[in-house]
């Protein structure tokens, strides 16, 4: 159940977004969510998207590691 | 991989210090190290183990029986995250109680039990709130949903359970705790941080991917090297220091602190979250006037103590053998995120 969802916002009206992931597009809650727009990729958890990403996870890596290496 | 990746494999690969023991407080996390192999990175001296962090697993028995009694006793149409479907209760699992005529409707969100509710006036529908603060937002969702759509047929059974009180409680029982990412995508990193500074509590926040495991995991092992207390935010892709204020603004409103019982972990003072009293009529223990359940647990399963570290799951005498995925006797062989199920299908012990 807790598994998060990630994916790209196609559209977004009245705190609802359809989304796409990896093809598979769903109707999802925008709700706890400002600023959505579509091209956005999020991380969905049960129907409802709940934060924004903002890079991916090996750039992510590079921040991360910075002052370690 | 990148070099920064191959560099964080090396650090978890190449420690030769002194023992440790690092838990992973969230379910996904403890089946994600198991499936990418990252187990088998890790040398000898650092024990990595499962904590809370799966909601299916830490639900008490009696919340089951709750359900099974609103299924069965009310005729109520019981909507819950699949997960839920098979955990035992004192005398059966919603499996069993649907096997005795109940409805029970596997959905992926609350807000597909409203829908359901919205389409079908004559049933009345409960949904099974269980989780932590990443859950929590769709239920509230679903609640305000309801009440704007004037749905007098659906409610709530909620044991929903927030974290900082757990970490109180585990406080010890690691050198060092991986934090669940999606937790703190919501809450933000202040509960951890003041873990850090007020009682010297270590840990990182982590992502799911194997690049982010064996960052977080690297970075962990560096700082405890190191020998100060620190908190690292190692998922910053997702995880912002003020988490999601519109979601912590959403569960203000619509719930409140209360105590919890988690399996395993007993009674938590305000570990856990209930409507608010402007949605009585969405809670379905006071709309059905629900009597005191109390659930019995198994004494032969040991899955209190796996929640809390005390144990491997191959260390209780049920595991693998009367206690199977497809015949669970605790919460932890059911859930695809629970210790025991993640040691039963990659730990090659069964």
């Amino acid at each position: 159940m807790c598994v998060g969802l990630s994916a790209r916002v196609v559209s977004v009206k009245d705190q609802t977004a359809i989304i796409d992931a990896g093809g598979a597009k769903r109707e999802i809650s925008s709700g706890v969510m400002e600023d959505l727009e579509p091209g956005d990729y999020v991380m969905v958890h049960a129907g409802v998207a709940i934060a924004k990403i903002t890079e991916s996870d090996e750039e992510e890596a590079v921040d991360v590691m910075e002052d370690l290496l | 991989m990148n070099e920064q990746v191959k560099a964080a494999r090396d650090i978890i690969t190449g420690y030769k210090g002194r023992p440790l023991r690092i838990m992973e407080v969230c379910g996904t996390h403890t089946h994600e190290i198991f499936r990418l192999g990252i187990r088998k990175l890790v040398p000898e001296g650092i024990d990595i183990i499962s904590g809370p962090g799966c909601p299916v697993c830490v639900t008490a028995v009696g919340f089951i029986d709750e359900a099974i009694w609103l299924a069965l006793e009310k005729g109520c149409t019981v909507c819950t995250f699949g997960d839920l479907i098979k955990v035992p209760g004192t005398e059966m699992s919603l499996a069993g109680a649907r096997a005795k005529g109940a409805k029970v409707r596997p959905v992926y969100s609350p807000l597909d039990a409203v829908e359901l509710a919205k389409d079908n006036p004559g049933e009345q529908v409960v949904f099974l709130a269980v989780g932590f603060e990443t859950t929590t937002p769709s239920a509230c969702l679903a609640v305000k949903k309801a009440q704007e759509l004037g749905l007098e047929n659906f409610s709530v059974l909620t044991a929903n359970k927030t974290m900082p009180n757990a970490y109180n409680a585990l406080v010890g029982s690691a050198d060092a705790f991986i934090y669940p990412g999606h937790v703190n995508a919501i809450t933000g990193n202040g509960a951890c941080k003041r873990l850090c500074e007020e009682k010297g509590v270590s840990g990182v926040v982590a992502g799911f991917t194997a690049s982010e495991l064996v960052t977080a995991l690297a970075v962990c092992i560096r700082l405890l090297e190191k020998g100060e207390p620190f908190f690292r935010n190692c998922y910053p892709r997702v995880v912002r220091d003020e988490g999601n204020p519109a979601a912590i603004k959403l569960m203000d409103e619509v719930m409140e602190p209360c105590d919890s019982e988690w399996r395993g972990l007993g009674l938590i003072p305000m570990s856990g979250m209930k409507l608010r009293e402007s949605y009585a009529a969405c809670d379905s223990r006071i709309k059905y006037d629900m009597p005191l359940i109390t659930g019995k647990p198994n004494p032969a399963c040991r899955c209190g103590d796996v929640l809390q570290g005390k144990c491997k799951p191959s260390d209780c005498k049920v595991f693998g053998k009367v206690c199977t995925p497809l015949h669970p006797v605790g919460a932890c062989m059911v859930s695809d995120e629970g210790a025991c199920a993640a040691y039963y299908q990659y730990s090659g012990l069964v």
